[in-house]
């Protein structure tokens, strides 16, 4: 439902690709017909959309012509850089954000606690594309430690030993998933923060109490985990949000990942490779869900799959 | 062992890990490497906004994908600096070493070099000759410049260095259609692949031309490289590689130029050079180009093409509305002291340019004046009204083009103080382009990037380039401008086709269909240790095969030689 | 049961004393009122016009000084000017989205639970299905169809992506309510349940809405760094950060200062969401807290 709703919406806007593309003088409307043709744009949309939706299913996504390649090569590249990126904010995130609502927890209203949420509420109210270009200007610009975008080295990174290669990689990986971490780890951590207040009153919280454990104790081996529930699976949920957030990361960083692929493609009225990133994020935030619910289950002893 | 040069600016967190891996790399290269020596050798990094999209010539659209074409094809011979388009003056050999005209100059007789070799070995034939006019020249191909090679007939191979080119009619730029449009493609790589398919098809990936330099690899999204082609008939690229890295935007490019990730970066804007003024390492390398951008008016009606606008349809609107723009200052605001004055509309460095045309002045007073005259009478708020209609109407740019923003803004302030309300409409390139094509807009900042020839201004300027097929944005009509178009594109005599020109600009002129705004300054930033030759106005990278790094600056990057891939 | 009913009327009375005693409140309401102040007497603040370009060639990109405190733009336009008006741009599109979209999503939240059966399963259906697409990539694509928007429709447009979380927030607040005593007994005398409905979504929609004003806030500042926000000369806070977009480094002023009022208005609204959440009842944290890191663009 989600891939129709984007087929029509993509398919509705005014403006034609090839027309575009092709803008130079001297290129006749012949010239541009056949361009047409040849990518299938000719049909009557409910056609295009039938064909589409068949291939999909058999795994052909059509061919991009913003990008010159076929769709699925262009997502075979975007897609695990932009996870790449993703998937370490967010397990950095995670870490993060549990380790400081647990650090404010311990001693609620207190003054660690208050200054961290301070801090954190201020993280949470930048907009993360600001962040982004004040690290970029900063650490890449200004005082040049970190590189200024892409993924490697565009040219020294094959004649790099092994070694080599791999601290390219990582210098060029901190920017991005540094600034996505930050902006993540706060509302994570204020979300911990309070999934554990909610928790600390609870019977089996004064039951650990009363056994004799300290409060900071507790708090670390019980309330952690029946907190973590609802984190997990808030972390699941968060996926369609990183993608979308990727995407000012990416485009400050020249992080050529599918969030930024998506945003240019809907700009040049590349069809296909919208409806298929689109595609590709529902999956994800699916996969997501499920793989919550999996970790939900592992984590808390009351919840056992049969 | 030589210790490579550190870049000035080094990275200070990974310098110990790096710095190994740099000795590592150094080491490799230090031995005798015959290209290491003389001029031979050195890496360039170009910083590129966007993406290359084809590196089949034929299909060429933008000029990043132009530039790569043209270093790694050759044609058969290359126009000369003065950018004549006359004849045959000027014209330097490349693939065709020497051409012989028929008297009835009906035919061309080329005679190619026999060194001239494929990058996959083969030699170049007089039958890839014709295998390439006919793929530009058939429809299912869609090449966009097959409209250019309407004049030539055919190729006909007479042995396989000899190729003859037929022409329909004695034109004055005949030679130059067929040479400059026609760049040479191998039949033999991209023949067995029907035509239509050619755009898709891996084959026409491969990038194996003739060129002094050749495709060593291409990661899209990532980076694309050439290396020199050592074997190459006319010597090898000095440079021993040249790498293209894209980027997301112009900020990226930027920002990955001034840290020296890359040597040459062509879109400098006013603003990065205060930043070049005591740089070391880096200067600017102004370039002259054939562009020129217009604020045009839609002459005729959005709705129905047919009638004319309501608005611009009448001549003294569009002179007041002209006389409300500062050119200068606007200019002054958008590139500081790098603009150049438009003069019409025709970039300066072509060969009918001429600087000293009349010009309508910027005069606000008459400007109201003329509106007044024309019935359109202030009303309470400012604006202007006539006959119950506002003096309201849009103003489209695309959103790509960040000094057409720019334009539009300070437009809408002038055009306001003269008591008409502009509504900007800033759209994706897409529609911009769509939108342009069918006359569906008000007014519109427009920036035309021509060829040396003159038959490209009657695409634009003439009343047949109205259809879809041209690029007659305006509408704009009238049978003298034809007339003298038509008259400078068929004469022989480069003066009389000057004077042709002349006229036909001043009248343009006088019926302002559009305001000459500006030609956009484009400015390099390259680093210093690159040495360049002559830059020609229409491509500054033709001779990039013959740029060269003296020894002594040679950097990291440069020593990495000719080895293939570990 | 009939405790709670009764407490509606005084319901608003009481939030507004308990949030009132936590500092934070304080500090937070002063600060967004002195921002809504400076938006509302803007005019009087500043003798410029926000669009007037003042002189082309002198007064561009003039760094901060006496006479322009906050600069100039690249188009000669007083930066200060600019943010105070900006302000009025940038919390009317706030205030006004957020008003449209809880309203919206209680409608349809109580719609669902209420009525429940197919209606309600196709209702959240589609709110799944909306929630999937990253909102930003949702506007993106409806901003590619119309062309820029005027202030109006970007209000309408980010109104239309945001009342999803608000919707399942508030069904569910009206499944356990549907169900309670007093409601089945008012149905059965035919008078409207909605009265008893209401209060207990209130409160959570307060809170709900306070922090949506700041992600608003947020969202409309990348929607304009994207170039796709307020047209020009319309100035809002994000399209002054969008006109010094890319020269950062030289034209600090047109990123620091709209940005620093994006930060303070925004923490303002955060701080104060927090203290009205924790003065409603901490234990309807869940709920409430994820929904509103869900509303971020």
């Amino acid at each position: 439902m989600v891939t129709t709703l984007t087929f029509v919406l993509v398919h509705l806007a005014p403006g034609d690709p090839i027309a575009a593309t092709l803008d130079r003088p001297g290129v006749t409307e012949a010239v541009r017909q056949q361009w047409r043709e040849s990518f299938g744009l000719d049909r009557p949309l409910s056609e295009q959309y039938v064909r589409w939706v068949a291939n999909a299913a058999r795994g052909e996504l059509g061919y991009s012509f913003s990008h010159h390649r076929p769709v699925r090569d262009v997502l075979a590249d975007t897609l695990p850089r932009t996870m790449l990126l993703g998937g370490l904010a967010l397990v950095l995130s995670f870490v993060l954000g549990v380790l400081v609502g647990v650090l404010q927890a311990e001693r609620p209203g207190g003054a660690r606690d208050r200054w961290l949420g301070r801090v954190l509420l201020l993280l949470y109210s930048v907009p993360d594309f600001w962040l982004a270009l004040v690290a970029l200007l900063v650490f890449a610009y200004r005082l040049p430690i970190f590189p200024a975008g892409g993924i490697v080295d565009p040219v020294m990174h094959d004649y790099l030993s092994v070694g080599g290669r791999i601290a390219d990689r990582l210098s060029h990986l901190v920017l991005p998933v540094l600034t996505l971490t930050l902006l993540s780890a706060a509302s994570i951590a204020r979300y911990q923060r309070s999934a554990l207040m909610e928790v600390l009153p609870s019977d089996w919280m004064r039951t650990a109490l009363a056994k004799g454990l300290s409060a900071r104790a507790a708090v670390r081996r019980h309330a952690v985990r029946n907190a973590l529930l609802p984190t997990i699976t808030l972390a699941g949920l968060w996926l369609p949000t990183l993608a979308a957030g990727a995407v000012f990361i990416e485009k400050v960083f020249s992080w050529p990942g599918m969030g930024l692929a998506t945003v240019n493609a809907i700009g040049a009225r590349d069809y296909p490779l919208v409806t298929a990133g689109v595609l590709a994020i529902s999956v994800l935030v699916v996969a997501g869900a499920l793989l919550a619910d999996i970790a939900v289950a592992i984590v808390d002893p009351r919840v056992r799959l049969s | 062992m030589n210790q490579p040069t550190r870049p000035p600016r080094a990275r200070l967190c990974w310098a110990p890990i790096v710095l190994a891996a740099l000795v590592a790399a150094g080491c490799k290269g230090a031995e005798p490497n015959a290209s290491a020596t003389g001029e031979m050798g050195g890496t360039m990094v170009v910083a590129m906004p966007g993406d290359v999209g084809t590196l089949l010539p034929g299909l060429v659209v933008s000029m990043g994908d132009r530039e790569l074409t043209d270093l790694l094809y050759d044609r058969l011979a290359e126009i000369g600096d003065d950018m004549n388009t006359l004849g045959d003056k000027g014209f330097t050999p490349r693939l065709a070493e020497r051409w012989d005209w028929a008297p009835d100059s009906m035919s061309i007789t080329f005679h190619l070099n026999p060194k001239a070799r494929w990058h996959d070995g083969q030699p170049v034939r007089a039958s890839d000759v014709r295998y390439s006019l006919n793929l530009i020249k058939d429809p299912a191909f869609g090449s966009p410049v097959a409209v250019y090679v309407t004049n030539v007939d055919s190729v006909s191979v007479r042995d396989s260095l000899t190729a003859v080119a037929w022409f329909k009619r004695h034109t004055p730029e005949e030679f130059y259609d067929l040479v400059y449009q026609v760049v040479i493609v191998p039949e033999h790589i991209l023949g067995n692949t029907p035509a239509a398919q050619l755009k898709t098809a891996d084959v026409g990936r491969r990038g194996i031309g003739s060129g002094r330099f050749r495709l060593a690899r291409w990661e899209p999204g990532q980076r694309l490289e050439i290396v020199s082609d050592t074997g190459n008939y006319r010597g090898r690229a000095k440079l021993d590689r040249v790498v293209f890295v894209p980027s997301a935007d112009f900020n990226a490019a930027v920002t990955r130029f001034f840290s020296g990730e890359a040597d040459l970066f062509d879109q400098l804007r006013p603003e990065n050079m205060a930043k070049l003024a005591g740089d070391t390492v880096r200067h600017a390398l102004r370039y002259p180009n054939l562009q020129y951008a217009t604020y045009a008016f839609n002459l005729v009606d959005p709705k129905q093409p047919s009638r004319p606008h309501p608005i611009f349809g009448e001549r003294a609107v569009r002179r007041a509305l002209t006389m409300a723009i500062d050119r200068v200052a606007m200019a002054r605001n958008a590139f500081d002291t790098l603009g150049l004055p438009l003069h019409g509309p025709f970039p300066s460095s072509i060969a009918v340019a001429d600087t000293t045309l009349p010009q309508i002045p910027y005069d606000t007073t008459a400007a109201r004046a003329l509106l007044d005259s024309a019935g359109w009478l202030a009303g309470p708020d400012g604006v202007r009204v006539k006959n119950g209609r506002r003096l309201a109407f849009g103003l489209m740019s695309p959103s790509s083009s960040a000094s057409r923003h720019q334009y539009a803004v300070l437009l809408q302030a002038a055009l306001r103080k003269v008591g008409a309300d502009v509504r900007l409409e800033e759209t994706d390139f897409a529609t911009f382009v769509a939108k342009q094509n069918t006359h569906a807009f008000d007014t519109e900042i427009s920036l035309f990037a021509t060829d040396p020839s003159v038959s490209g201004f009657k695409q634009t300027w003439s009343t047949a380039g109205i259809s879809k097929d041209g690029s007659n944005f305006t509408a704009y009509s009238s049978p003298v401008v034809d007339a003298l178009l038509d008259s400078a594109t068929t004469t022989f005599d480069p003066a009389r086709t000057r004077a042709y020109a002349r006229r036909a600009f001043e009248t343009i002129i006088e019926d302002a269909p559009a305001v000459w705004l500006y030609q956009p300054p484009t400015v390099a930033g390259i680093a210093r240790r690159i040495r360049t030759t002559n830059l020609r106005a229409d491509e500054y990278w033709a001779d990039m095969a013959d740029w060269w790094i003296p020894a002594d600056q040679r950097i990291a990057r440069d020593r990495i030689g000719l080895q293939p891939l570990p | 049961m009939s405790a709670r009913a009764t407490r509606a009327t005084s319901f608003g009375a009481l939030l507004l004393a308990r949030t009132w005693r936590d500092p934070r409140s304080r500090v937070a309401s002063v600060v967004l009122a002195l921002v809504a102040l400076a938006a509302l007497l803007a005019p009087l603040l500043t003798p410029y016009d926000p669009a007037a370009q003042l002189d082309i060639v002198r007064l561009r990109s003039l760094a901060p000084s006496l006479a322009h405190p906050f600069g100039t733009d690249p188009y000669s336009r007083d930066v200060l000017t600019r943010v105070l008006f900006g302000a009025r741009v940038s919390l009317s599109i706030a205030f006004a989205a957020v008003a449209l979209s809880i309203s919206f999503g209680i409608l349809v939240g109580v719609v669902a639970g209420y009525v429940g059966g197919m209606v309600d399963v196709v209702l959240m259906r589609l709110v799944d299905a909306a929630l999937a697409i990253p909102r930003l990539l949702l506007i993106i694509a409806v901003v590619a169809l119309w062309g820029s928007l005027s202030v109006a429709s970007l209000t309408v447009l980010i109104a239309g992506v945001g009342w999803f979380t608000v919707s399942r927030l508030v069904r569910a607040e009206t499944l356990v309510v549907r169900d309670r005593d007093y409601v089945v007994a008012a149905r059965a005398l035919g008078t409207s349940p909605w009265r008893h409905v209401l209060p207990n979504v209130v409160g959570p929609g307060i809170v709900n809405a306070t922090l949506a004003v700041g992600n608003v806030i947020l969202l409309e500042a990348g929607l304009s760094y994207l170039g796709i926000g307020v047209r020009p000369p319309t100035a809002s806070w994000g399209s002054i950060i969008q006109d010094g977009a890319e020269r950062v480094s030289d034209l600090w002023w047109l990123t620091v200062f709209p940005g620093l009022a994006i930060v303070v208005t925004v923490f303002a609204c955060n701080a104060l969401g927090d203290a009205l959440r924790d003065a409603l009842d901490p234990r309807q944290l869940p709920l409430s807290a994820s929904e509103d890191l869900v509303h971020r663009p």
